[in-house]
């Protein structure tokens, strides 16, 4: 016989463990957040010509296209110049310049789960191919280029291939685990690989975040070993963890954009140098907590960085002191130029519509100088 | 979910049609089984009946036979059940029960019952029309056989399977009632309307015995008062939101509620009630908890004078409830129930009634109007062994004996059969039904002439020429190396194909053509096969070549490509070509590849699976 209290009790603790389910619901899951990468927003300037890549259409999703605009010469009209053929719906990697050929990657996105890899050496207007990489990772430094053809990738699992010009596909470099094992690498305490470049020389270039403090990690390829750049941080940041954002090369000259300490206290500079061995420091500029949001490259070094809260810096050259420029233009994506010494662009994108400003030498305010419908093909990435 | 559903418009007329077919045939079917049986059985009854007038039954309704509070369940959920087959007869059923039900009941429950719920929806959606049809005749029959057998082990088996195809409904259909996800209220259907049918089937099952002393009913009130406190208490909890008035959770419901489309005046009450709630919240939870805490406690009691006061109030409520909160719960998108307000007073009302001793059954009425069955259960007259039954004479001496609920009962059940059994060959396959593709691309094209010949440079670096395939049927599409989208998708189909098609696969060549010129480099293909997993598939080839060969091939076949700006993939043609062993053309297929989800895949794999044997056929 069943007696109805043991059915109402049955039926009591069904209800709690119905309750439980649906507070359990409720609970948020703690997780450690990730740690900040650098949009992949950018911009170059490479004989002559600057490069920029834009995200635009929407925020995120399949309907989300970044776009490749050339400015050929200082003074001339922004144009785009988006690789064709491809859907760029995970973001463009302008390869770290290093000839007369520019050399973009297209990150995996959706079904497509590795990296083609284009080249144009006309502006733009015509487009070869590179073989795929299995996947290149997700910061702006990932793809390098040097003056003969070789490139350098860094992939999502920090494994880093090279390719030869003329070859059928890529061949291994090294990853992020045998270079934080080697000598170097253990004297940093590589955690995360950052960005590649090549030396005017041609000499491979890999850069990272160390767990030691006071150590930039910078490695350059020296025959088939890896050795630490030497970079001499000023005593005032020895004690702090130093994170390399970027690494390029502008002309003959290697640049690292280097953040140095965490939150309130950190602070940003440059290391740059001519021959890979000897770096040269800028001064210092304090973040006042704000997070550096995406950097590009101009000619002579000089660097410009977009903050978070609308704010931007430029350093117009090794050894310049940083300059805040002016509130950014309006925009849901801005990104710097630097087309010619002194003259900086601010694209700013909002949807289909980019919109090019420019502070010109001596003035304090953005002046519009170009809006550019883009034809964004919503809907063809589903 | 991945796979919940088949992505297809609900109201697709291609699927839309052939389920509205498949009710037709079954429909007719039913019918002339239904008329079979009828007529073998008054044709054999009647002039058995005329030899011994002496045996024909006591005057009474049948329906009266069993203890009212098992009658009332017994009918008023064989109601129910006839309401919801007649509901699954919505055109938009066939496609759109996993995505506009199963789905949205499932999205806020936890991991484990994403994935289970996900598993049925996808297997629906793989054959949307045999289930639709099916579950419109399981429950049609599951009703009519509660209502057609009264008493007697034919009943009690109905309630057996109106129990199980209820815990069915409940596990995928309800998604446990969303007992596991956050919001639970007794407001909005907790525990599930599914979970009180498959309860009152499993009551509907006991034997005549437990019916006949009070025990059972205070079970049953027991059980219901214990829950309806747990749900006062849930009701009650601070910070679930329900004491709160404008931006609470129960005027966020009701509001939501009253924008479905539905009948004006219907629209009006839910509208003023969410008003109502908005601007006196506190009060509203403060009558709900109440009734819910008082009638609870009323049941647990079990004491029959207070028990007929709380069951009115709590009959009132679930009525104001179900008008009020539930929408009368059809309306809105699909509605495949009146949700679980009427279960629960019909519950309620099964337990009061059941407070009651019943009198003895009258066996010897009850033994005429229920057939020999009735006397198996009764344990009272073992009968003849099935073996002896089956013998003409037997069987025509059990026509001749069986009462009208038996013969329903097993009129019902052939209905039941009608719908499980198309089903239930329909799942035994793997592969979804080919009407998905057809609903997103049309039938397949005849075509003819022969195919263009070409010389191009497969995955592995080998030249393969269409010539030196003759001998195989050739199944051509044409794919973009770098596509982020479609051409993924048709390989997988391309893919499944090649599976379906088994020891058949070897007289078979899958080839598919780079469409996209610029990355026209054999690494590109590769990479294609790697990400896709069809590097091991032997009869695979994906070729290229140089971009002037390429669109020699793209003209020969006719199919375009599309150069579009602003970092938009390479637009082209979604076709495939069979060609037959001769090297002629047979047939096209347009393989857009619609939603993509596991069943269209599947379909567009089965479609392809299927042209390629028609031509190794021929």
């Amino acid at each position: 016989m069943i007696r109805p209290w043991r059915i109402a009790l049955l039926a009591w603790l069904a209800v709690l463990i119905a309750g439980c389910g649906s507070a359990s619901g409720h609970l948020a899951t703690a997780s450690a957040a990730p740690p900040a990468t650098l949009s992949l927003t950018t911009s170059t300037v490479m004989s002559g010509t600057t490069w920029a890549v834009v995200p635009m259409g929407a925020a995120s999703g399949p309907n989300l296209f970044w776009q490749l605009f050339a400015l050929p010469q200082p003074g001339q009209r922004w144009s785009l110049a988006t690789p064709p053929d491809i859907a760029t719906n995970g973001a463009l990697v302008l390869a770290s310049p290093g000839g007369q050929a520019l050399t973009v990657g297209i990150r995996p996105s959706l079904y497509l789960d590795f990296s083609p890899v284009t080249v144009t050496r006309d502006h733009g207007h015509s487009w070869t191919t590179l073989p795929p990489d299995p996947g290149l990772a997700d910061f702006p430094d990932a793809l390098a280029a040097a003056a003969d053809g070789q490139v350098i990738a860094i992939g999502s699992g920090g494994q880093v291939s090279q390719y030869h010009q003329g070859a059928s596909g890529w061949t291994g470099l090294t990853s992020q685990r045998s270079l934080a094992a080697s000598p170097a690498g253990r004297r940093c305490g590589l955690t995360a690989l950052t960005g590649a470049a090549y030396t005017s020389a041609a000499a491979p270039l890999l850069a990272g975040t160390c767990s030691r403090p006071g150590q930039a990690g910078i490695f350059v390829r020296t025959g088939d070993a890896w050795t630490a750049a030497e970079v001499a941080l000023p005593a005032s940041l020895r004690g702090q963890a130093v994170r390399v954002l970027r690494l390029t090369t502008t002309g003959t000259r290697d640049i690292a954009l280097l953040e140095a300490g965490a939150g309130s206290t950190a602070s940003m500079l440059t290391a740059s140098s001519t021959d890979s061995s000897h770096w040269m420091l800028s001064a210092a500029s304090g973040l006042a907590g704000r997070q550096v949001i995406s950097a590009s490259f101009g000619a002579r070094g000089s660097v410009a960085v977009v903050l978070t809260g609308g704010r931007a810096e430029i350093m117009s050259g090794t050894g310049s002191p940083w300059r805040t420029l002016p509130t950014l233009p309006p925009g849901r994506t801005v990104t710097l130029a630097l087309p010619a010494v002194g003259t900086i662009d601010a694209l700013a994108a909002d949807g289909g519509t980019l919109t090019a400003w420019k502070l010109a030498p001596g003035t304090v305010a953005w002046a519009r100088e170009q809006v550019i419908k883009v034809p964004i093909q919503y809907g063809s990435s589903s | 979910m991945p796979g919940m559903n088949s992505g297809l418009d609900v109201n697709d007329p291609t699927v839309v049609a052939a389920f509205r077919s498949a009710l037709s045939h079954q429909g007719i079917i039913a019918l002339l089984i239904v008329a079979v049986l009828s007529v073998a059985w008054v044709s054999v009854r009647r002039p058995a009946l005329v030899e011994s007038p002496g045996e024909e039954p006591a005057a009474g309704p049948a329906w009266l036979a069993d203890p009212a509070g098992r009658r009332l369940l017994r009918i008023g959920f064989g109601l129910l059940w006839l309401l919801d087959g007649l509901l699954q007869i919505q055109p938009g059923m066939a496609v759109g029960l996993p995505s506009q039900v199963i789905e949205p009941s499932a999205v806020s429950s936890p991991a484990w019952v994403r994935h289970l719920v996900n598993w049925a929806g996808t297997t629906w959606s793989y054959h949307p029309v045999q289930v639709g049809a099916a579950v419109v005749w399981i429950q049609l029959g599951i009703g009519l056989w509660l209502l057609a057998a009264p008493t007697g082990a034919l009943s009690r088996l109905a309630g057996v399977v109106s129990a199980a195809w209820a815990l069915i409904v409940w596990v995928f259909g309800e998604s446990f009632g969303g007992i596991f996800a956050p919001g639970l209220t007794w407001l909005f259907g907790a525990p599930g309307a599914a979970l009180l049918y498959c309860v009152a089937g499993m009551a509907v099952a006991l034997p005549g015995r437990s019916w006949r002393t009070p025990r059972l009913g205070r079970a049953v009130l027991g059980g219901m008062g214990a829950f309806l406190a747990g749900m006062a208490v849930l009701q009650a909890w601070p910070g679930r939101g329900f004491w709160q008035g404008t931006s609470g959770t129960l005027t966020g419901m009701v509001q939501s509620m009253a924008q479905t489309s539905q009948p004006r005046v219907l629209a009006d009450l839910v509208s003023g009630f969410g008003s109502l709630v908005g601007a006196h919240g506190f009060a509203v939870n403060l009558v709900a908890v109440a009734v819910l805490g008082l009638t609870g406690a009323v049941f647990l009691t079990g004491w029959r004078p207070v028990v007929r006061v709380a069951l009115i109030v709590f009959v009132v409520a679930c009525l104001a409830d179900w008008l009020l909160i539930e929408d009368l719960g059809v309306f809105g998108g699909l509605g495949t129930d009146p949700n679980s307000m009427i279960p629960m007073a019909l519950l309620a009302g099964a337990g009061y009634l059941a407070l009651t001793r019943a009198p003895e059954p009258a066996s010897a009425a009850q033994e005429q109007l229920s057939g020999p069955a009735s006397s198996a259960a009764s344990g009272r007259a073992a009968g003849p062994r099935w073996g002896a039954r089956l013998r003409s004479a037997a069987l025509r001496g059990s026509l001749v004996n069986a009462g009208f609920g038996t013969m329903a009962s097993a009129c019902a059940i052939c209905v039941i059969a009608i719908g499980a059994t198309p089903m239930a060959l329909a799942q035994a396959t793997p592969n979804a039904s080919a009407i998905l593709a057809q609903a997103i691309d049309g039938p397949v094209n005849a075509i003819s002439g022969p195919a263009g010949g070409f010389t191009l440079t497969d995955q592995r670096g080998s030249r393969v020429s269409l010539a030196s395939l003759r001998g195989k049927v050739v199944l051509l599409t044409f794919l973009d190396p770098v596509c982020v989208s479609e051409c993924p998708l048709i390989a997988q189909e391309f893919r499944q194909a090649g599976q379906l098609l088994g020891a058949d696969a070897r007289r078979v060549k899958l080839v598919a053509i780079n469409i996209n010129p610029l990355y026209d480099e054999v690494s590109y293909t590769r990479a294609f096969d790697r990400q896709e997993g069809l590097a091991g598939v032997p009869d695979w080839v994906y070729l290229t070549g140089s971009p002037q060969r390429l669109r020699q091939v793209y003209r020969e076949y006719g199919v375009t490509s599309q150069t579009l700006p602003a970092g938009a993939m390479l637009g082209h043609s979604d076709i495939a070509f069979v060609i037959d062993r001769s090297g002629q053309l047979a047939e096209e297929l347009d393989l857009d590849p619609g939603p993509g989800t596991a069943a269209t895949q599947s379909s567009f794999g089965t479609e392809l699976a299927v042209a390629a044997r028609q031509q190794l056929a021929s």
